[in-house]
């Protein structure tokens, strides 16, 4: 197997315009920056896990990964070939479009709303079996199909097979959007929030159930998440990388537990203070000097992050900081504070 | 299937300055044959922050509308519900006619809901909102908004802003935080939430938890907590209540139920908490389901997923018993529990005490 990465982003912006109304007179279009400049790649048997707040631009990205969004500029590239010129014809590659979008799967954070509630899973399930491999037989979809169940652990399958939707629990129901998922042999599974409907305790489960299916159907797991804790444990587990995104950027990513444990972006800080542990820490003054996410339409110049940030100086305010490398793992922080000889330690500090 | 059964609480469990007490408060929606709230007895002390934990469908969120009496029909509620407002007087819930209880709601007690978008109206202004409830209960209207302004931006909210925009104009976690302020707008003294946080992400659901610390001190208030999500509200509360099937299972002080948990359940959904300080391969799922209130098992309803459950458990529910100060729980088997099912962060918790950890180098 070649080190080539399975998607590789380079530079990617999604922009989407507001256009403005017939009555709106005189204001301008509006661009939402959704992503602002990513570049990221995902290997075979990877696990990245992309965390932020709500309106960071961690959905847009990941539909961006897996080809469901189309980007405003910058190139995302599948086993080296740019997906967009392939969909457009424009590519000399022997590649198609429909084995790409079909490497590429999602699951969606409402399982009970991604199933067709008008049909058993057997249906459900021998649906992708059809599109992958029309040649099997009835009986050798039917067999496939009750060893995934089974596998996935809803026994009787049999049993199972003959439900619909609504006759499971969530965590079943997330299991069998998986099961789909999967059938479909994908390179890369984008996890749209998939555990954060599960209770509590369901979900430490499914995401050991990812993993173990990721070892036998060899894909990799693209996981959007806002809980710190969640992505830890699946990105430890799957020996992959966190990304943390803030208003449309990659501010940090790096090994899950090197991230976690020295965070150099103070965002990273931010997210794991809100990090609920037992530990029974006073939660103390909140490292955040405004609570509310700025509008994605008009992001703040420099920094992004520097109407919130508490170690915010001046000149956060007027450069945008490049991505340094930090230490040998691979860990990368946008922030002026990893480079010792910057001018960010002569500027004034932000009081607002 | 429904003994009639009643759960007091233990001597040591009882409040000295008793906000509100529920004795045997019971929910059911098919006349005693099965409880949503199945006999449950606690003292909210005042000026203390309560969280009541359990998994959906365990019953807490009747237990916060219980509260108020606010039980949605056609359940029917049993018991015995006082209040006890600061000026030595006591009110039996139950017993009020609709108008009483009209002015009980929100001027002394008063709820949040998750998902604020359901609970304002999408045509109407913030400011209407504050405006209305404000006459609803009588009260002085531009007093009432210089009050609600100033809330609002302890809530660190903008309130001329907030005010003056229709509820889609906000952000979630800014529509949440606007409830709150609307929820305190009357001065009740306690303050009942139900999941407040819990359609935002973790961000904003740690800074609402911290501002709601500054007002709990600010204005002097008693707050129930009602949450699926132990560990959030393990740094906020002073006391915990760890509900299973309609029950409480365990109830005592925040570090001692984090510590020294006695209940089997209470320690397997510890266990079961994705957190960043636990070693990674000691996370451990429940196994199994928690019962429907229709299937409910004899005895403890904890014993068939227990791996600790002898034939008592089976036949008998265990009673509602002190387990230590201020601690009480309901199992048999406290001690085998303490001693059979490790925490998987008990090495964090090994040094004495002094809780520094975690942020150190």
């Amino acid at each position: 197997m070649s080190s080539q990465p399975v998607l590789s982003l380079d530079g990617v912006e999604v922009h989407f315009e507001n256009k403005r109304g017939l009555l709106d007179f005189g204001a301008e279009d509006e661009t939402v920056r959704a992503v602002d400049g990513v570049t990221i790649d995902i290997e075979e048997r990877d696990v990245v896990s992309l965390i932020g707040e709500s309106g960071c631009g961690k959905t847009t990205l990941g539909k961006t990964c897996i080809g469901l969004q189309r980007p405003t500029g910058g190139t995302v590239r599948y086993r080296g070939q740019d997906m967009w010129d392939i969909r457009d014809g424009k590519s000399q590659s022997d590649l198609e479009w429909s084995d790409i979008r079909q490497s590429l799967q999602i699951i969606h954070q409402d399982p009970g709303a991604a199933l067709n509630p008008n049909r058993r899973l057997i249906s459900i399930l021998s649906e992708p079996l059809r599109q992958v491999s029309p040649h099997l037989s009835k009986s050798e979809k039917r067999e496939r199909i009750y060893s995934l169940l089974e596998h996935v652990g809803m026994n009787p399958a049999a049993d199972f097979a003959e439900r619909y939707p609504h006759q499971l629990s969530g965590g079943e129901q997330q299991r069998v959007a998986l099961c789909r998922a999967l059938l479909m042999n994908p390179d890369v599974i984008l996890a749209d929030e998939a555990i954060s409907a599960l209770d509590v305790s369901l979900r430490v489960e499914m995401m050991d159930l990812m993993l173990d299916l990721q070892d036998e159907f060899d894909t990799s797991y693209v996981f959007i998440s806002h809980d710190l804790s969640n992505a830890r444990y699946f990105t430890e587990h799957g020996d992959g990388k966190i990304g943390v995104m803030y208003l449309g950027q990659l501010v940090e990513s790096g090994p899950a537990e090197q991230l976690i444990n020295e965070p150099k972006h103070p965002y990273t800080e931010v997210l794991r203070w809100a990090t609920p542990d037992l530990s029974l820490q006073q939660t103390g003054e909140m490292p955040m000097r405004k609570i509310d996410i700025p509008d994605p339409i008009d992001p703040p110049s420099g920094c992004r992050f520097h109407t919130r940030c508490p170690e915010a100086r001046e000149v956060c305010r007027q450069q945008t900081p490049e991505t340094y490398q930090v230490d040998g793992n691979g860990q990368r922080a946008a922030c002026f504070r990893r480079d010792e000889s910057h001018e960010y330690w002569d500027s004034p500090e932000l009081t607002d | 299937m429904a003994v009639e059964q009643t759960r007091g609480v233990p001597d040591a469990m009882a409040a000295d300055d008793p906000i509100i007490q529920l004795r045997n408060a019971a929910v059911t929606y098919d006349h005693g044959e099965s409880f949503v709230l199945d006999h449950v007895s606690i003292d909210i002390e005042r000026n203390e922050m309560v969280g009541v934990v359990g998994e959906s469908g365990s019953g807490k969120s009747m237990l916060a509308s219980a509260m108020l009496d606010a039980i949605p029909d056609p359940g029917l509620l049993e018991g015995q519900i006082t209040y006890t407002p600061g000026d030595g007087s006591e009110i039996d819930v139950l017993d009020l006619d609709d108008e009483e209880l009209r002015s009980l709601r929100w001027e002394e007690i008063s709820m949040v809901f998750q998902g604020a978008m359901s609970s304002f109206n999408p045509t109407m202004k913030v400011d209407d909102h504050f405006r209305e409830t404000l006459r609803a209960h009588d009260a002085d209207v531009d007093a009432g908004l210089e009050r609600a302004a100033e809330l609002l931006s302890d809530l660190y909210l903008e309130p001329e802003r907030v005010l003056g925009s229709y509820p889609h104009e906000l952000s979630g976690g800014m529509q949440q935080r606007a409830l709150i302020a609307l929820s305190l707008v009357l001065e009740p003294e306690l303050l009942v939430m139900d999941e407040p946080t819990a359609a935002l992400d973790l961000l904003m659901q740690r800074s609402i938890l911290l501002l709601l610390e500054n007002l709990q001190e600010k204005y002097d208030l008693t707050m129930v907590f009602i949450t699926h999500d132990l560990p959030l509200v393990a740094a906020l509360a002073d006391r915990m209540a760890i509900m299973y099937a309609f029950r409480l299972a365990e109830v005592g002080e925040t570090r001692d139920v984090i510590e020294h948990a006695a209940h089997p359940y209470t320690r397997a959904l510890l266990n079961s908490t994705p957190n960043l300080d636990a070693p990674l391969e000691e996370m451990r799922p429940i196994e199994g389901s928690s019962p429907a209130p229709i299937n409910m098992p004899d005895g403890c309803a904890y014993h068939p997923r227990c791996p600790l459950a002898t034939s008592e458990c089976r036949s008998d529910a265990p009673a509602f018993e002190e387990s230590g100060p201020g601690h009480a729980t309901a199992c048999y088997h406290i001690d085998e529990s303490i001693d059979q099912i490790p925490l998987n962060y008990e090495d964090m918790l090994d040094n004495d005490g002094s809780q520094s950890d975690g942020d150190d180098p």
